[in-house]
């Protein structure tokens, strides 16, 4: 007995010993920061999550950027092409027009091991976009592309050829090219076979390959579902980044991502980490105590919002939807819930997006009145009955709301506009599903019975098509694509959205815009509720650190982040 | 000859039983759980608390807070008073109205829990009159105290807590009985025809056993049980969760109570008694019924107890993973979940609902214990 | 005894095949198939990658032959890739099965060591204070949900008193840790899920310690020995703890057959790198070979440490024999 007791006290006693290699100061030595999302394999061709773009943004980079302020920077590209600077021009006329757009690449912009990044890699890239044994899922930024050629003389230019041109073409935020030297032999050898490429390209058999990448960083090691550790690229195009060393890590658990955050395992969380309500409570938390941190909030693209089921009897009549608004209170909940960090949302264009507007004379607003919603909905032929909820030709006024199961912040939000909804005599019940069901499934064939909330996020003015136009509506016949769950039919607005892919001029684009938005907060397919805002924690002593609120993450800048 | 008084088994056993002094302990806070949760509307009405009455401008306060309601809150508690009693609300505004305190009607009065300042409350006292006092006591009224503090929508947590066991011991005991039901069923049939019969539910009773039970759980959860025809009809949006969650645990949880009657009939099954039962013609059911099972019940009430605490662990555990009962109906699986987040700010949240689960599973298990003990016949003292 | 092992290794192979089928269907019940997902977070997805995509998985053909493809690719030892990670199988779980395997180990020789003095003492001293001290902790241990211990340990020794890490396996990204120091350093990651871990089987290995201890010490023949005048600690070690050993083996076997089930939740609060985690993540993001595998894994886990109790009960007492 006494024997097993000193065992054990001895191995205690070693490891507190041991513990001082723990603590370690923050320099620009090496940056560890913790994620709560997992990411895959980072073939930027074929990658799907957010935390890969997280990542692949630091060793990675496209031809052009978009910063935190909204605007386009230059990553591998020399400057942007536009009509103005000659460097796009169309050639044809009508349905046969098309665009031709020359790019040229930084000239000391290279891969990790020293070869240049030339027009060959990009029309390698396309080239294997369009395989159809590859499993990238989506092919529309490629499908439109006609033909790449790369200038003779000089490999560092090449044109893209449009078949139907979109005034976005320049905006070529996500066109990652893959190292043409290292993959094409694999690429070819594995082809035919489905999903043999990415199953067997460098990036998964050798993922610390430093010709794979072009970023400021490369990757030094790699292991999914637990951390990265990337290191300086000596062959980065631009300026040096200051940190010498940084060290991912997945850590899925929140409450032991901000549990790590404290006992000085990592330095910093990035913007998918914390959930909003631990970030408000850790905020209070780090004003009060001094531990060394900011909690960094960001108003960002991402709209959460509640599809109304246009099938639904019930929700058809536009009183009911008009009441639904009127019943909740978003200012409060934004008040209350996030402490004004987050923005109430009229309609699905955030502040940020030059095609915002907050006009009255286009926006429908609809202002919290729990009596004159109750006045609509008796006026709808709802009357209230004894057990408080209303009732019209013995049928009860009652919807399910769906979300995703374990999301906190939405959950919270759901029992609230459930309760408020409540005291107009509305009985909602909230059904919760996984996200994997729940967008697989349920969203995806709009089996939903009357609202579902979820988000969305998107870059600055990108056209939302495939959520309003009617054609896009999930049916059986186009294997249901297309995210109008609401089923949202609108001649005028499917008219409206087929002349903005195409229309070049920024200002008439924007009346485009504010028309659609006239539309949808007027006949409300969908009650908005708020934009997020994106959430992260850094240590004081880390400047140069920015969120950008859109989809281009922070990493994007990591050149100008250093420890002072 | 001494006289030996005589017991009846019952009695013998209840009276081990008491003896066993952990057992008695958690009997006792057993029937405390079930008297709360029985008692929990009561407990709800004479303490003003709603377990779904939220706040949001009071979340996650620390234990014995007062608070004031939300604006919200407010306006309902006059709402409520004014709708019972439109009389009133005529001399309130006419009152009020005389003294200048508003100018307006109805919607003016409703303004006035927004805006009211302590100069008007002062103003409003010195009138003498009954109205005033009405209007006093609803504004007096729109402050409360949380004993244990408020969650993550200012709702009070102890009669959530309270709300709570209603769910979560409420569905231990209603599994842990329809456990026993389906397990004893089909332990009974293998063991009292044997042959193929036997060998066939046997099997399937070691491969489910052998199957890894909470990734098998985490699949059924994230499976739509609407698309199964026959249950369509039990589901409706209140319940569905729990009713899921219901079968799922059941699913799960019948096999050990089948080995056990298995086992218990086939050394019963070849009994003179039971052969003189069937030379007699008495039927299967009847012969099951009346001579097997009350050979049985001491080991089955055993099992049942443990089986109780077990169910209450999983429905913990299926809520921690985020798929067990949906909100707003609180569990303590599901407070201790949402409590997470903030467990650094708040920690109280998630400590309360886990002591709870853990007095509650040792509750049962103390009693399992003891019962056990006061059955086993070598351990009967006379 | 070995045609019995025989006998016994044949049909589990059989359950194993059927189990397979049951645990293949039920995962294919689950709705949402990878391409079903990758079209909501991807906009822009057209009908054309839709079919595409469906006939690149195979997702296009009926669940039997999806299993017999999986099954006879499985059996020739290709196990597939990662839908979510694109990477093989193989490549996936063989760290983390060593990972899982390490912590289990470390909390099993903790529960073992720590249960079986602290149960067997407690036999010795039965009514004593100890003894009933000992007995309510052990059934607060049993009746702790793990994941609530876990947080508690992480609230208690990394963020109140900061000495252990809060998640996590090693200390990555250091290269300063090596040899000793990197030992060390994995066993600071490992103390507070291996607590946790520990915390049921040692609950359960001090209630069966004990009782077996009273029983062996309630046998006719400790009374024998006692008469023939053995000094008291060869009495307990000799003759009382060898016969308490018996059903103390069988539960020690059959608590490391539950290594996956119970590992999910401790993995996951810990961020711990191990089949567990994965096994959770699998089922969740419907990664259908990885999930498919990992409870192929715990199945025949379950159905050997059955076999393999059975048989050391065997070797330990000399009374049953197998045919």
């Amino acid at each position: 007995m006494s024997k097993i007791i000193s065992v054990w006290l001895v191995g205690f006693m070693l490891l507190f010993v041991n513990q001082g290699l723990c603590a370690k100061k923050l320099s620009n030595k090496q940056l560890t920061i913790g994620i709560s999302q997992e990411f895959e394999n980072l073939n930027p061709l074929v990658k799907q999550m957010s935390a890969t773009s997280y990542i692949y943004s630091l060793v990675g980079r496209s031809l052009v950027g978009m910063d935190a302020d909204g605007k386009t920077s230059h990553q591998l590209a020399v400057t942007t092409p536009t009509l103005e600077n000659s460097m796009a021009k169309f050639d044809g006329k009508g349905k046969n027009r098309t665009l031709k757009v020359d790019w040229e690449i930084k000239k000391n912009a290279s891969w990790g091991d020293g070869k240049p990044v030339t027009g060959h890699d990009y029309k390698f890239t396309w080239k294997v976009a369009m395989t159809d044994t590859i499993s990238i899922s989506s092919r529309d930024a490629y499908e439109n592309i006609l033909d790449i050629v790369v200038n003779k003389a000089n490999p560092k230019k090449f044109s893209i050829i449009y078949k139907s041109p979109k005034w976005n073409f320049n905006r070529r935020f996500a066109f990652y090219a893959l190292p043409k030297h290292l993959e094409e032999a694999i690429y070819k050898k594995y082809k035919s076979k489905p999903g043999a490429y990415e199953k067997n390209s460098m990036y998964v058999s050798k993922p610390t390959h430093p010709g794979l990448y072009n970023g400021p960083y490369v990757i030094n090691e790699v292991k999914l579902g637990s951390h990265v550790v990337v290191t300086q690229n000596k062959h980065f195009y631009g300026k040096a980044p200051k940190i010498k060393k940084i060290v991912l890590k997945l850590i899925p658990n929140t409450n032991t991502l901000e549990a790590n955050l404290r006992s000085g395992n990592i330095d910093m969380i990035s913007s998918l980490g914390l959930s909003f309500d631990q970030a408000l409570a850790l905020d209070k938390k780090v004003k009060k105590t001094d531990m060394g941190f900011d909690v960094k909030f960001k108003q960002s693209l991402t709209y959460e919002h509640i599809d109304l089921q246009l099938k639904n009897k019930i929700l058809q009549d536009i009183q009911v939807r008009k009441a639904l608004s009127i019943g909740i209170d978003k200012k409060g909940l934004v008040d209350a819930l996030f402490e004004g960090k987050q923005y109430v949302a009229h309609h699905s264009f955030a502040p940020i997006d030059p095609w915002y507007t907050d006009n009255s004379k286009v926006v429908v607003k609809y202002k919290y009145s729990r009596r004159s919603a109750k006045k609509m909905l008796d006026k709808a032929g709802w009357k209230l009955s004894a057990d408080g909820f209303r009732y019209k030709n013995g049928q009860k006024l009652a919807f399910t709301i769906m979300t995703t199961s374990g999301n906190k912040v939405r959950e919270l939000v759901q029992v609230y506009l459930k309760d408020q909804w409540k005291k107009i005599g509305v009985d909602v019940q909230i059904k919760n599903e996984p996200a994997r069901i729940l967008f697989g499934e349920t969203f995806r064939k709009s089996k939903y019975k009357a609202m579902i909330m979820y988000a969305w996020t998107s870059l600055p003015e990108e056209s939302p098509k495939t959520t309003f136009h009617s054609e896009f509506i999930p049916t059986k016949s186009n294997s249901f694509t297309g995210n109008n769950s609401m089923n949202w039919k609108n001649k005028k607005v499917d008219a409206i959205l087929e002349e903005l892919d195409g229309e070049f001029d920024q200002n008439k684009r924007i009346k485009l815009a504010h028309q659609i938005i006239n539309f949808y907060t007027d006949e409300i397919p969908v009650i908005p509720l708020y934009f997020r805002a994106d959430v992260s924690v850094v240590p004081k002593k880390l400047s140069g650190y920015r969120l950008t609120g859109h989809s281009q993450l922070s990493t994007n800048h990591v050149e100008n982040w250093s420890v002072e | 000859m001494s006289r030996v008084e005589s017991k009846t088994m019952i009695q013998i056993i209840a009276g081990q039983f008491m003896e066993h002094r952990l057992g008695l302990l958690g009997a006792i806070v057993v029937v405390l759980f079930i008297v709360t949760a029985l008692c929990a509307p009561v407990i709800s009405k004479l303490s003003g608390h709603d377990p779904e009455a939220q706040n949001i401008y009071g979340r996650n306060l620390p234990p014995f807070s007062r608070v004031t309601l939300s604006q919200d809150a407010k306006e309902e508690a006059l709402e409520k008073v004014l709708d019972a009693n439109p009389v009133l609300v005529k001399k309130i505004i006419a009152t009020f109205n005389k003294h200048k305190i508003i100018t307006g009607g109805e919607d003016e009065l409703f303004e006035l829990l927004h805006t009211i300042t302590p100069d008007q409350i002062n103003q409003i006292s010195n009138i003498d009159q009954e109205e005033a006092a009405k209007f006093r006591q609803i504004v007096g009224s729109f402050s409360k105290t949380h004993l244990l503090g408020t969650d993550e929508l200012g709702r009070d947590l102890l009669i959530r807590l309270i709300y709570g066991t209603r769910v979560s011991i409420g569905i231990g005991i209603v599994v842990a009985l329809a456990a026993m039901f389906i397990g004893l069923i089909i332990g009974s049939i293998a063991g009292y025809y044997g042959g193929v019969v036997d060998i066939v539910l046997s099997r399937i009773i070691d491969s489910l056993l052998s199957l890894p039970l909470l990734p098998l759980m985490i699949v059924l959860a994230a499976v739509d049980l609407k698309n199964i025809p026959f249950l369509h009809s039990l589901i409706s949006g209140d319940n569905e969760s729990i009713v899921k969650l219901f079968i799922i645990l059941v699913l799960f949880s019948w096999m050990k109570v089948a080995r056990l009657a298995r086992g218990s009939i086939l050394s019963i099954r070849e009994h003179e008694f039971i052969l003189a039962a069937k030379t007699l013609g008495a039927k299967d059911i009847t012969i099951i019924i009346t001579h097997i099972i009350p050979n049985i019940v001491a080991p089955l009430i055993v099992a049942i107890s443990l089986n109780i605490g077990e169910s209450i662990l999983n429905e913990a555990a299926l809520s921690f993973l985020g798929l067990g009962i949906q909100p707003p109906t609180p569990s303590w699986g599901n407070i201790l979940f949402n409590a997470l987040e903030t467990i650094n700010q708040n920690p109280i949240l998630a400590i309360a609902p886990g002591i709870l689960i853990l007095l509650a599973v040792v509750s049962f298990n103390f009693i399992g214990d003891g019962l056990q003990d006061a059955i086993d016949p070598k351990a009967i003292k006379r | 005894m070995s045609n019995y092992i025989i006998r016994r290794l044949i049909q589990a192979f059989f359950v194993l095949i059927i189990l397979s089928y049951l645990c293949f269907s039920i995962l294919s019940l689950m709705p949402g198939d990878p391409v079903d997902v990758m079209i909501t977070s991807n906009p822009k997805i057209t009908k054309e990658d839709i079919t595409r995509l469906k006939k690149l998985y195979g997702l296009d053909k009926p669940n039997y032959v999806r299993y017999f493809n999986w099954l006879t690719s499985a059996l020739s030892g290709d196990l597939g890739y990662s839908r979510v990670y694109k990477i093989k199988v193989e490549k996936l779980l063989g760290e983390r099965l060593i990972n899982t395997f390490i912590l289990s180990v470390c909390s099993l020789v903790m529960a073992v060591t720590i249960g079986i003095a602290i149960g067997v003492y407690a036999g010795m001293k039965k009514g004593s204070k100890f003894d009933y001290i000992v007995n309510f902790i052990s059934y607060g241990l049993i009746s702790m949900p793990s994941f609530w211990l876990a947080i508690v340990l992480i609230m208690i020794f990394s963020i109140w008193i900061p000495i252990l890490p809060a998640g996590g396996t090693r200390t990555v990204g250091d290269n300063s840790i090596v040899g000793l120091t990197s030992i060390l350093d994995r066993i600071r990651y490992l103390i507070l899920p291996a607590l946790s871990l520990a915390s049921l089987q040692l609950g359960i290995f001090v209630r069966y310690a004990r009782s077996a201890m009273i029983e062996a010490l309630g046998n006719d023949y400790i009374r024998t020995a006692k008469a023939k005048g053995l000094g008291p600690s060869r009495i307990l070690w000799n003759h009382a703890f060898r016969n308490a050993l018996i059903p103390l083996i069988t539960v020690v076997t059959l608590s490391l057959s539950g290594i996956f089930s119970g590992a999910i939740i401790t993995e996951t609060v810990f961020s711990y790198q191990g089949v567990g985690k994965l096994v959770y993540d699998s089922i969740i993001g419907n990664d259908f070979n990885v999930a498919m595998v990992s409870f192929m894994i715990s199945v025949a886990m379950i159905l050997t440490m059955n076999l393999l109790a059975d048989i050391l009960y065997g070797v330990v007492d000399p009374r049953i024999s197998y045919k």
